[in-house]
């Protein structure tokens, strides 16, 4: 029997497990118990194992073997849990990814960058495509050959593709809407989203305009439209094989929303109503006329506070304040109805344009979490979110979103409570599982993409919301590849939260386990013990 | 008795979804089993034997040690293999051939008058030479070199640490290829003797005399040991001259003694002869030419197609061989073999190339069989010139047809051919390695070497993401302007609270460099430090830099010979243990010196060179770097600056690297340092440090990168972003595992104090100019240490401004270390108040610093809004508005002041 044993690396292998188990039951039944139910169980069943093994171990180690396989597998999903072995992950290329003269940037890093992921084991790659840079000439001319040479690299590394169309323009890196819309916003003027100061926000065209025939004759939706079919064929060849997803942009920064807060404005406040273009302002006369108050249709509220100000600092947000007001479910219903059939016929475009191709449609909506503390929750009025009597306001939108079969992308899943300043009185938390509540009851499909900015704890904190089983996210978007991305200490942290989305573990548990191998290495009893058992 | 039945165990293994070790070990080949396959029996056997921890190879450090190997993967390869659908294989391989070119070395020794005489060294051939010398003093025994005098420098020399100069030879004449320097000796200093070897810096060869160094003396009584020229010893030494190749492999050079023209005319001084000296000298010349491969399938009749097109000149034989089932052992294919083929040894092949119509180089076709899984060939350009690709053989894979080629030798493991190969995934790229894999599930089950198999495809795996990602991280940095600054690269680190990083410690450290270059004298400085414990403390340090531990050649302790005795000149071992344990008293940290560059041998080999080691750790000449001719390695090229004083370990030999892990944490564990300070670590690569640090674990590490500042005649450039960059580049080579000293800090503080030049002190950007400005966590800041300073003064800080350089450096980000002679001299109480305000201000490495002022004669900042600063004879009073500032710290040419 030694000679069978000794030499074979299995038995060392199998060996060094049983040290470990040992080790996790010790700790287990000390430090974890209390700290939730499932990993209690989880304990205790391993527990129980272990005194199996222990009994055994000795000189048979046959006999162990023939144990530990009959067992169930250790891990039983507990109700409130789930492995994450079916969570997609996705990957962000940067925005910059093509120029606006249809350059790939960064070529090579890319490449090396998507083999990198590939072997992490990540499942695809996002890719956002702008507007501005494939039709950026003239009104239907399409130029796509930037993008595709992307799309082949991404299929030759044998990763799949999500699209992202684009529909406005970015601040950092600079890509503004196609020279054609932006000639058309210069010299027609109220296309764009429109403060009350009369700013134009020039990254993305006003809901208002959705099917008004101002660009070159078309509506903004036919263009859409165009912009979509043109997609279709030009990646025929992609279409249901590498490219598995495609997400439309629905407003700003691609997120349903109204641009409520704007690039410098500060994000203490709680933003502003943008319907002061003349499309809007039309919109707003008219159906004040139509519902028997013209006056309330001269303009937005007078008392809402500016963006740099408190949301309580006039009185539109406070308790009992404007919103409340029969004026104020006035504005906002027609308000947020603005947002939400915008979202209704983008949808409608895309899935009419992409039906029948295999691939998934998705919609990105904000995170509107600063102040939702507050029983006005301003952030999110002023980008367009309210339901008349305090229902649901995530509910019309989710259901827009259940008509379309189409997806709903949640940003922020690395956001935690904790990290909030206080003054904000902000919790990305509750939020997160509100709009998912919502997604859950109209039976949408939510997936999680992370923040803009990198935050601290924000890697576990993804990982506890995929892990949530009240809504199952099945795929997560990482945002997004370039520099910080790949470098040591990040690209570090990157590949540790892969490997824990892939291999579903309670950290707690597994620390303790650390805790104790360095014990154990230090009294020697490492390699000692796997060569008992070899001459046992 | 029994064998043990590992199938079932895999089968059905119930550790599938255990979390036991999961996060310790890092596991891509599950990940990508996720998207291949889903068999389990794989993912157990990934998961089965990532587990096989005893040996701890998966474990995370072991993770981050398969660190990244310097060269960048050929991305092309993606490009130029979608241009034909029926290419499998295409790659231009560069190869190198070695030219010889003739020429001479001389040495002339002229007397110009009285006392003063004149060495001249030069060299006929083209190159950019350098003269690598140093002295012998008068009394100095064994063959140690120690730095010239001043006055004897020649200008333009660079000090090589403490034992060597380096000199350009300039060019005689424009359009001529000889290279001379000449220097100037006075006999009436106490130089014996003059030692040299000539080195070329374009290809990195070291020439020297008769596998030593060139000796000439200066003095009868220098010890002959075969290499003196000129002088008497000279002459009859000329019959046993030999000819001595450094390394046959390398681009190295022969020198050989032929004759000398002249003997020199005897004088007085010290019976010092003139003499001219010729040495014939070749130097092999690098020609670049390349291998273009193109391997196709061919659709008729699903052959291999393989052409092999080479521009080397002259006539070139394939060698070559077939891989069959799945591993990369040469056999020999079925016949017919293309034309002018050979059989050799019934091992390989033998097919000459056909020159090419015009001359330029030669092709050939191989038409091979469709079921062969690749090619495996060197060139043969002579009987003795063998090509390869960059040390393995030139490999055409052929054997997933959808496949891309995964970069050559990332991956090629020995197993058995896929029984399965119908799942073959549409993705090209990571095709193989998922062969791979699938070849060792197979092989696992005949449970055959599966452990070295998986191991060497998980390596493969890690090293070629960690690759990967360094490269991508390499482009996305250079294509933001300059460098990604930290406050990008670190946003994650912006936790309130403390998080311990080797690279930083806890981020309020403050270093005391706790010795100088004298301290080795008094034979009990532990006792003496010790003493000095309290007081360190209450002062405000946090860490302590204690001199280099080991036994040693010099007494200051960096000529390492056995590395775990640990009775140096500074004290005992226990007085070193005791000295740790009284700091860590006081609350103080404590760094040891680890010299892990060069290694002093204990013995000789058999050619009387020493480069054999004894004590616990008795490597042999392969811990050797082999570019080196002074200590003739048998290890690889040095993977960074050579040292020359003694044999520079070759840190890329796994023995090595195994015994200084191991070295590493004893010393915290038996000593109980808490980190490290690293000499001299441009001598090796930066990965290794990471590797080290990774394995031992300190509290904060920081590592002396030192080289030279830019000049433009003579003037030190505004611009330093290349040196900064290159410690950076060093930081980042070890991951930020540890941090480097801020020589750049320290250059442009000298230039700026010296000459009222406080303009230099903002970079274009109006940040800190040195490695503070650009990654200030890992910038451990200095003003002087006990090579710039103490009783060496290789570079000191410029005379009666040590505090203006303190107050930048105490209230500056980094993390700043106060030489041990300033706190104990008159600068003590006010580097005490400096220290105190650090400390009361919770300033930190990462603080921010806000540049108000850089002027001719004034620099002043404002660090967190609650520290504002001033050095320079110019005016400067912080803004009187929301914040009331209070003088906290005056001194001559300096003010500091703090919110109140």
């Amino acid at each position: 029997m030694e000679v069978s044993v000794i030499g074979n690396p299995q038995t060392k292998i199998y060996r060094t497990e049983l040290t470990y188990r040992e080790l996790g039951f010790r700790f287990g039944s000390q430090a974890i118990s209390g700290e939730s139910r499932n990993r209690v169980s989880f304990l205790t069943h391993q527990s129980s194992k272990w005194k199996e093994i222990k009994i055994q171990s000795s000189p048979r180690s046959v006999r162990c073997e023939a144990i530990v396989s009959d067992q169930a597998p250790f891990l039983k999903p507990t109700p409130n849990s789930r492995s994450l072995e079916g969570v997609k992950l996705f990957v962000g290329l940067p925005l910059d990814t093509v120029s606006d003269c249809n350059n790939v940037n960064h070529l090579k890093a890319i490449t090396a960058g998507l083999k990198a992921l590939k072997l992490l084991g990540v499942e695809g790659i996002e890719l956002p495509i702008f507007w501005g840079v494939v039709e950026k000439e003239s009104p239907g001319k399409y130029e796509w050959s930037g993008y595709l040479a992307v799309a082949e690299i991404v299929k030759k590394v044998g990763l799949k593709l999500h699209a992202s169309l684009s529909f406005h323009g970015s601040k950092n890196p600079e890509i503004s809407l196609p020279d054609w819309v932006a000639k058309i916003g210069e010299a027609e003027g109220g296309i764009y989203f429109t403060d009350r100061y009369g700013k134009q926000y020039k990254d993305c065209l006003s809901f208002a305009v959705d099917d008004v025939p101002v660009l070159d004759g078309k509506t903004p939706m036919e263009v859409y439209g165009g912009f979509c079919e043109s997609f279709k064929s030009a990646f025929s060849d992609y279409m249901g094989n590498t490219i598995t997803g495609i997400t439309l942009g629905l407003g700003p920064d691609g997120e349903l929303r109204y641009p409520s807060h704007q690039d410098g404005t500060n994000l203490s406040g709680a933003g502003e109503f943008q319907c002061y273009d003349k499309h809007m302002l039309s919109a707003l006369k008219h159906y004040a006329e139509s519902t028997g108050n013209p006056l309330w249709g001269l303009g937005g509220p007078h008392d809402a506070p500016a963006y740099d100000q408190q949301p309580h600092s006039t009185p539109f947000f406070s308790d009992g304040g404007s919103w409340e007001s029969q004026y104020g479910d006035f504005f906002l219903t027609w308000y947020s109805s603005l947002l939400t059939s915008h979202a209704d016929r983008v949808l409608s475009v895309a899935s009419s344009a992409f039906k029948g191709t295999g691939v998934s449609l998705c919609g990105k909506l904000p995170l509107l979490h600063q102040w939702n503390k507050l029983r006005s929750q301003p952030s999110e009025l002023t980008a367009g979110f309210y339901s008349s009597g305090g229902h649901d306001r995530y509910e019309a939108i989710a259901e827009i979103f259940a008509k379309n079969s189409c997806r709903m992308i949640i940003p922020g899943m690395d956001l935690s409570d904790e990290h909030q300043s206080p003054a904000s009185l902000s919790s990305p938390e509750s939020l997160l599982a509100h709009i998912k509540t919502s997604c859950k009851r109209q039976g949408v499909v939510v997936s999680g993409q992370n923040s803009a900015a990198s935050v601290p704890g924000g890697f576990e904190r993804i990982v506890e919301n995929l892990k949530d089983e009240s809504v199952g996210v099945d795929l997560f978007t990482y945002q997004r590849m370039g520099a910080v991305f790949f470098s040591p200490e990040h690209f570090h942290a990157f590949t540790v939260f892969v490997r824990n989305m892939n291999q579903f573990e309670l950290s707690s548990y597994d620390h303790a386990v650390e805790g104790d191998k360095v014990k154990t290495m230090s009294i020697g009893s490492g390699t000692t013990g796997a060569a008992s058992l070899q001459t046992a | 008795m029994s064998t043990v039945p590992i199938e079932p165990l895999l089968h059905h293994s119930p550790l599938r979804h255990t979390s036991l070790n999961g996060a310790r070990t890092f596991l891509p080949s599950s990940l990508n089993l996720r998207c291949h396959f889903t068999s389990k029996k794989l993912h157990s056997i990934g998961r089965s034997v990532a587990s096989g921890n005893s040996l701890g190879f998966l474990s995370s450090e072991r993770r981050r040690s398969i660190a990244i190997r310097a060269s960048s993967s050929d991305t092309a390869v993606v490009e130029t293999t979608s241009q034909s659908d029926d290419v499998i294989f295409q790659e231009n391989f560069p190869v190198q051939r070695i030219d010889k070119a003739e020429g001479k070395i001389y040495v002339r020794l002229k007397q110009v008058k009285e006392n003063d005489w004149e060495l001249s060294v030069g060299c006929s051939l083209p190159g950019k030479w350098i003269l690598h010398w140093g002295v012998s003093y008068v009394g100095d025994t064994g063959s140690e070199w120690d730095q010239p005098p001043e006055d004897m420098r020649p200008p333009g020399s660079l000090a090589i640490k403490d034992y060597a100069i380096e000199t350009p030879l300039e060019k005689l004449s424009e359009g001529d290829s000889f290279h001379e320097v000449t220097i100037n000796l006075n006999l009436e200093s106490s130089v014996a003797a003059l030692n040299f070897v000539l080195k070329d810096e374009e290809s990195g060869a070291w020439y020297q005399h008769k596998g030593r160094d060139f000796k000439v003396p200066l003095l009868d009584d220098v010890p002959d040991d075969g290499n003196l020229i000129g002088a008497k010893k000279g002459f009859g030494a000329l019959g046993k001259l030999s000819n001595i190749v450094v390394n046959p492999d390398e681009p190295g050079a022969d020198v050989q003694e032929k004759g000398k023209s002249s003997s020199g005319s005897t004088k007085e001084g010290k019976g010092l002869e003139e003499f001219y000296e010729e040495m014939p000298i070749s130097k092999h010349v690098a020609g670049d030419n390349s291998v273009s491969v193109t391997a196709r399938k061919c659709p008729e009749t699903s052959k291999n197609i393989v052409s092999i097109e080479t521009d080397l000149p002259g006539d070139v034989t394939v060698h070559w061989g077939v891989c069959k089932n799945g591993n990369k052992k040469w056999e020999i294919p079925a016949e017919p073999h293309p034309e002018e083929t050979s059989l050799f040894k019934n091992k390989a092949l033998r097919t000459r190339l056909q020159r090419k119509d015009d001359g330029n180089g030669s092709s050939g076709i191989f038409s091979l069989d469709g079921e062969l899984e690749g090619l495996c060939f060197v060139l043969k350009l002579n009987e003795n010139t063998w090509l390869n690709n960059r040390g393995e053989d030139f490999y055409v894979p052929f054997l997933t047809s959808a496949a891309l080629p995964v970069e050559s030798g990332a991956a090629q493991v020995s197993g058995k051919t896929p029984k399965t190969n119908q799942e073959v995934s549409d993705s090209g790229f990571t095709a193989e390695i998922i062969t791979e894999i699938r070849n060792l599930a197979i092989d696992i089950s005949s449970h055959k070497n599966q452990k070295t198999n998986v191991k060497e495809v998980q390596e493969n795996i890690l090293q070629e993401i960690e690759k990967l990602a360094a490269e991508a991280y390499s482009i996305f940095r250079s294509t933001t302007p300059a460098f990604t600054p930290e406050s990008d690269l670190e946003s994650e680190d912006e936790k309130p609270e403390i998080k311990i990083s080797s690279g930083t410690g806890s981020g309020f450290e403050i270093l005391c460099q706790g010795f100088n270059w004298e301290s080795h004298k008094s034979g009990r400085w532990y006792q003496e430090l010790q003493e000095k414990a309290d007081e360190l403390a209450s002062l405000g340090f946090t860490v302590l830099w204690l001199p280099p531990p080991t036994e040693s050649v010099s007494p200051e302790g960096y000529m390492p010979k056995d590395l775990y005795n640990l009775n140096s000149r500074y004290g005992t071992i226990d007085e070193l243990k005791e000295t740790v344990k009284r700091f860590h008293k006081v609350g103080i940290k404590v760094l040891g010196d680890a010299v892990l560059n060069h290694r002093c041998a204990h013995f000789k080999n058999s050619n009387g060179v020493w480069n054999l080691f004894g004590g616990r750790l008795n490597w042999d000449d392969r811990a050797v770097v082999a570019d080196d001719p002074h200590f003739q390695g048998r290890g690889n090229k040095s993977s960074g600056d050579n040292f020359h004083a003694a044999p520079n370990i070759d840190h890329s030999q796994d023995f090595v690297r195994k015994d200084i892990k191991e070295w590493l944490c004893w010393m915290r564990e038996e000593v109980g340092y808490d980190g490290w300070r690293l000499d001299f670590v441009r001598g090796f690569w930066g990965g290794y440090v990471k590797d080290y640090m990774d394995a031992s674990k300190p509290y904060f590490a920081v590592g002396e990168y030192w080289d030279s500042l830019s000049y433009t005649y003579g003037e030190m450039d505004y611009n330093q972003d290349a040196h900064r960059q290159r410690i950076v580049d060093w930081i980042n080579a070890t991951s930020g595992a540890a941090g480097a000293f801020d020589v750049t800090t320290k250059g442009i503080l000298h230039a700026a104090l010296q000459k009222c030049e406080y303009w230099r002190l903002s970079d274009p950007k109006g940040k800190p100019p040195g490695v503070v400005g650009w990654w200030p966590s890992r910038a451990v800041t200095f003003i002087e240490n006990h090579d710039t300073g103490s009783t060496q003064g290789h570079w000191r800080f410029p005379g009666g401004k040590e505090m203006q350089g303190y107050a930048y450096i105490l209230t500056h980000p980094g993390t700043p270390a106060v030489f041990f002679d300033h706190i104990y001299s008159d600068y003590r109480s006010e580097i005490a108040s400096l220290l105190s305000l650090r400390n009361r201000q919770k300033l930190h490495c990462r603080s921010e610093v806000n540049i108000v002022k850089s002027e001719r004669d004034v620099y002043a900042a404002i660090i967190d809004e609650k520290v504002a600063m001033k050095i320079g004879p110019g005016h400067y009073e912080p803004p009187s508005g929301s914040q009331n500032w209070s003088v906290a710290v005056e001194g001559r040419d300096y003010k500091v002041w703090e919110t109140s």
